[in-house]
């Protein structure tokens, strides 16, 4: 049986964190840890270890776009596949998003079906599957 | 003599007089046309919200009936089993008739189970509309500080004014979410479209 593979969930609303959590445990993902932003987030994942991050992008503190920034020059972290969960729904902003290195981008709301989808995509893609 | 009626006119006209001069001296005739352009928005933001929750509340209660149906069934199942092995529990294993009732009760659970998802789904309304509240928030306290500072600007010299507080809560720098795409070329309106999107730039 392959590892465990452990998610961190950054939003700054609870309740979509709690989704997320619920969904990912739903699609055989039970482990995920929680950040409210971008900074919490960094603190998380440069304290401990994940194997991929599902973020919002309108955030206090430190946004999306700056938490993946951070995440891409870091060489301890830039491997981790960022999947941007977001009510952005500009064009600019997806292409960004996709410039900047994210693996996925889900505009919400969302499907079950979407992030399952994109969760597997992504893993499949990155080997973690 | 100068009659009342006039008195009132000379009066109001010095008021607005006054209130011209006090909104120019604080800068505040650009404030004032910003406002009359973000309310609208504000209403539209509004309506959003308002249409948000509505259909939240409506999508929970179908799926709480759906989920109800299935809960009654399973109920049912469980009462027909317990009858079953109380009249002749060998016979009816033997017979299938409890493997049945069983494989009707797992698929009732899914179902159940799925209903139960599409309730939880359903909260998402709390993220998206509070991103828009807090953008309808931010433009009623600015409009507040502003009047406020009009207010202590324009009152009498003899009066106790205390200097406003500053806001300084959260505002969303980007846009949050879409409350009005018809007709907005710049933004997506579903998945497939940022899907799309992002096939076309090779991603």
């Amino acid at each position: 049986m392959s590892k465990e593979l452990r998610f961190l969930i950054v939003d700054d609303f609870s309740t979509m964190r709690r989704i997320v959590r619920n969904l990912l445990k739903e699609s055989g993902y039970a482990d995920a840890d929680e950040a409210e932003d971008g900074v919490a987030a960094l603190q998380k994942l440069r304290n401990s270890n994940f194997d991929f991050v599902v973020s919002d992008i309108n955030m206090p503190n430190m946004n999306g776009f700056q938490l993946l920034a951070e995440i891409k020059k870091d060489d301890k972290l830039k491997h981790l596949p960022v999947l941007m969960v977001t009510a952005e729904a500009r064009k600019e902003d997806i292409v960004m998003a996709a410039q900047q290195g994210a693996a996925g981008y889900i505009v919400k709301p969302f499907t079950k079906a979407t992030l399952e989808d994109k969760v597997n995509h992504i893993l499949t893609k990155a080997g973690l599957k | 003599m100068s009659t009342p009626a006039v008195d009132v006119h000379q009066q109001i006209g010095a008021l607005t007089r006054q209130l011209h001069d006090s909104l120019n001296g604080l800068g505040l005739t650009e404030k004032v046309k910003d406002w009359a352009g973000e309310l609208p928005d504000a209403k539209s933001r509004l309506s959003y919200i308002a249409r948000l929750t509505g259909e939240a509340a409506e999508k929970v209660l179908n799926q709480v009936d759906q989920a109800k149906v299935q809960q009654a069934h399973i109920a049912t199942q469980v009462q027909h089993v317990g009858q079953l092995l109380a009249q002749d529990a060998a016979g009816a294993i033997a017979r299938g008739d409890i493997a049945k009732h069983l494989s009707e009760m797992e698929q009732s659970g899914r179902k159940l189970d799925e209903h139960l998802t599409e309730i939880m789904m359903a909260q998402d309304f709390h993220d998206l509309t509070g991103q828009v509240i807090a953008k309808v928030v931010n433009l009623a306290a600015s409009m507040e500080e502003q009047l406020i500072q009009l207010l202590i600007q324009t009152a009498p010299p003899d009066a106790v004014a205390n200097p406003p507080i500053p806001h300084e809560a959260y505002v969303p720098a980007l846009d949050g979410p879409v409350v009005e795409p018809t007709g907005n070329p710049d933004v997506v309106t579903n998945q497939s479209q940022v899907d799309d999107l992002l096939a076309s730039l090779g991603f």
